[in-house]
């Protein structure tokens, strides 16, 4: 009987350490994440980009747009202005905090629209040209190690801490070496894949790093995908009228 | 003496067949004309109330939405006990409740995709909405499928679907994350985008679980009325008694820009000028607000027709002034006889008078069972192989609703026209002289 009785004892105590060598620090990755973020963010300097999408459509076909984009992080401020194609030229958007407009040169009017909300049909939403979050909007679920192309990585699987994130979970593929972001895919509620991310191309700037190539690809509509690709990256200061709805009106005249 | 002149005015109308029948026949056409243009814009405007009513699911819509802290607006009535003690106050006007949410998805087919209106209906209670779908594909014989859609035709084909596949629906929850659902499409409905309404059906429950509500929370109740001429005074009823302003009414909007209107017609808060508040912000809209527009249209074809129906008549006043100037000169001799036996000039004027009167009356009786015959055969032909129309019919039928009002005014209209025609002549013709009627070679 007591042999029985010090096997059961020995029997849980396995159970349990195995259980505790099974849970993975997720510290580790938070760290990461934070340091994804860090690195994508200018709070001390402006920054400025072209950024040049071609959406390709099997509906519509390809389709280029050309966007000036102007990024102050201290204040989360943006303001994207669209230079191409000609018929939507003039059109822009401007994030002040949480207030995100969009203004139309044809009826003068700005309207409120949402981070969430996709940027004028493409693939992109507007939060793609806000600095990236994801240690504050999302928690570690899981993560594993992985190989991906020529770079080792961690592949961490994330669920938003709130609603205030469009999609509810996300898998990011992030270097090793140097936290950078790779690939994504995004979730929807009830975690079926909607949209990937690649990120094949990074370049540095200041003292962050971001993406000069950004490939999103629909994952419900086949074919659909837009690629953006970011040029005439500048840290240079900026005026701070750019980041006003007078700026946006007077760029039209 | 009213029977003496009847009398003769009767005898005289009959010794001349052809020409009172083509008089009358003239004012009958008016009649007709103006009698079936009122039918049926009165007619349609029935049935696309009627319609209108089964699509959206009733005669007064109220919906809710609350404020969250984080700025975000949510369209819901979690707490419905105020709404469910207005609903109780107004009990006995209301025939039936439905409850709906709804949804602005984009629908994904392989390549392709719609944006399209979603009402998450419970079907069950909702049998009336099934009676009012115009089928062109697939059936609504089965919806006992928690996943299917109804899907108007255009749409379908725009996506490039037929019924029995599947399609992917991607939507926004209540608070702005992203979901999706899968629904097989069990029947493709005639659209009624042209005149305001096109939506897709699905499931309440399942839309639910999709946007992020409860399995029994819902959007918008909907109430169907015993009579639904009270549409106004139950909406009234209703915003007072949830503390919802009273809307604009569309002629008070003219002056002001579409989104202003929109905000003054049914309540909505400009997006732009959204204030946080507390508790379910209540909207009342009722089946005449929306069909105000549609009205202002019908009114207009109506105000076009009586004024054809105008012009019609002067036209036949015209030939009936003519044609008592020539009974007039015809029976010159006869007055003259007439007048020399006793008769006084006022009754001699009477039975010019009463004769227009008889044409006049006879025709517009002409013209109005002319209208109920046309009515009756129109009426009995079924108009279901043409589905554009049958927004505009009863079950596939046309109907003609031309009200006592309008008849009255038309034929009184007519009469007085037919009088006044006559009267120049039937006064000239009073005061002939006998001795020069009577030696007159007319």
């Amino acid at each position: 009987m007591r042999k029985h009785k010090a096997l059961l004892v020995l029997l849980i105590l396995a159970c349990c350490w195995t259980a505790a060598a099974a849970e993975k620090d997720m510290s580790i990755i938070e760290d990461i994440l934070r340091k994804v973020d860090e690195q994508s963010s200018f709070p001390e300097t402006d920054l400025s980009a072209v950024l040049t999408m071609i959406i390709e459509d099997p509906e519509e076909g390809l389709e280029k747009i050309v966007v000036r984009h102007f990024r102050r992080d201290d204040g989360e401020r943006f303001l994207l202005l669209i230079e191409e194609p000609r018929t939507q030229r003039g059109q822009g958007y401007l994030l002040e905090g949480d207030n995100l407009w969009f203004y139309d040169p044809s009826s003068r009017k700005f309207a409120h629209t949402s981070l969430k909300e996709s940027f004028q049909g493409t693939d992109a939403r507007n939060a793609d040209f806000s600095q990236w979050s994801y240690s504050s909007s999302y928690k570690v679920v899981d993560y594993t190690e992985d190989v991906l192309g020529n770079f080792s990585v961690y592949v961490v699987d994330l669920e938003a801490v709130d609603d205030t994130v469009p999609y509810p979970y996300a898998k990011l593929w992030i270097t090793k070496d140097s936290n950078l972001v790779l690939r994504t895919q995004e979730f929807s509620l009830n975690k079926r894949l909607m949209r990937s991310g690649l990120f094949p191309s990074y370049t540095k700037v200041g003292d962050g790093v971001i993406p000069t190539q950004m490939i999103f690809i629909d994952e419900l509509v086949e074919g659909k995908k837009t690629q953006i690709s970011l040029s005439e990256i500048s840290t240079a200061k900026l005026p701070d009228n750019v980041f006003t709805k007078a700026f946006l009106e007077r760029a039209n005249r | 003496m009213i029977g003496v002149i009847l009398k003769i005015s009767a005898r005289n109308v009959w010794r001349q067949k052809k020409r009172s029948f083509l008089l009358a026949g003239a004012i009958a056409f008016g009649m007709f004309v103006i009698t079936a243009i009122n039918g049926l814009t009165g007619g349609v405007v029935d049935n696309i109330r009627v319609n209108f009513s089964h699509a959206l699911g009733g005669h007064v819509f109220i919906s809710g939405s609350e404020y969250l802290d984080r700025g975000t607006i949510v369209y819901r009535i979690a707490d419905d006990e105020k709404l469910l003690t207005a609903l109780q106050q107004n009990g006995e006007s209301i025939a039936a409740v439905t409850r709906r949410s709804q949804a602005m998805p984009s629908l994904i087919f392989g390549s392709r995709q719609a944006m399209q209106l979603v009402y998450g209906v419970d079907f069950q209670q909702e049998d009336k909405l099934l009676g009012s779908l115009v089928v062109t594909g697939g059936s609504l014989k089965d919806v006992t499928n928690e996943q299917l859609i109804i899907l108007p035709r255009s749409v379908a084909e725009r996506l490039g679907v037929e019924a029995g596949e599947t399609i992917l629906m991607r939507l926004d929850t209540v608070t702005g994350q992203r979901n999706v659902g899968e629904f097989v499409v069990v029947a493709l409905i005639e659209d009624q985008e042209r005149y305001g309404i096109s939506a897709a059906y699905v499931n309440r429950g399942y839309l639910n679980t999709l946007v992020g509500l409860g399995l029994e929370d819902y959007q918008a109740l909907n109430l169907f009325l015993t009579d639904m001429e009270q549409a106004d005074a139950l909406g009234q009823s209703f915003r007072a008694a949830l503390g919802v302003p009273e809307p604009k009414r569309l002629a008070e909007v003219q002056d002001m820009d579409d989104e202003e209107a929109m905000a003054a017609m049914f309540g909505f808060t400009r997006a732009s000028e959204v204030e946080p508040w507390e508790g379910i912000k209540y909207q009342v809209t009722t089946i005449n607000q929306i069909m105000e527009p549609v009205e202002a249209a019908v009114n207009a074809l109506k105000t076009i027709g009586l004024a054809i129906f105008i012009i019609l008549l002067v036209i036949t006043m015209v030939g009936i002034t003519n044609t008592f100037r020539m009974i007039m000169i015809e029976r010159t001799k006869e007055i003259g006889t007439m007048r020399a036996f006793g008769m006084q000039r006022g009754v001699v004027r009477n039975v010019f008078l009463m004769e227009a009167l008889l044409l006049s009356a006879g025709g517009a009786l002409a013209g109005l069972i002319a209208y109920g015959l046309a009515a009756f055969i129109l009426g009995r032909i079924s108009w279901d192989t043409v589905p554009a129309m049958q927004f505009f019919l009863d079950q596939g039928r046309i109907t003609f609703t031309a009200s006592f009002r309008e008849i009255t005014f038309n034929t009184s209209l007519i009469l007085a026209m037919g009088l006044l025609a006559a009267y120049f002549p039937a006064k000239a013709a009073a005061k002939l002289s006998p001795v020069k009627a009577m030696s007159s070679n007319l």
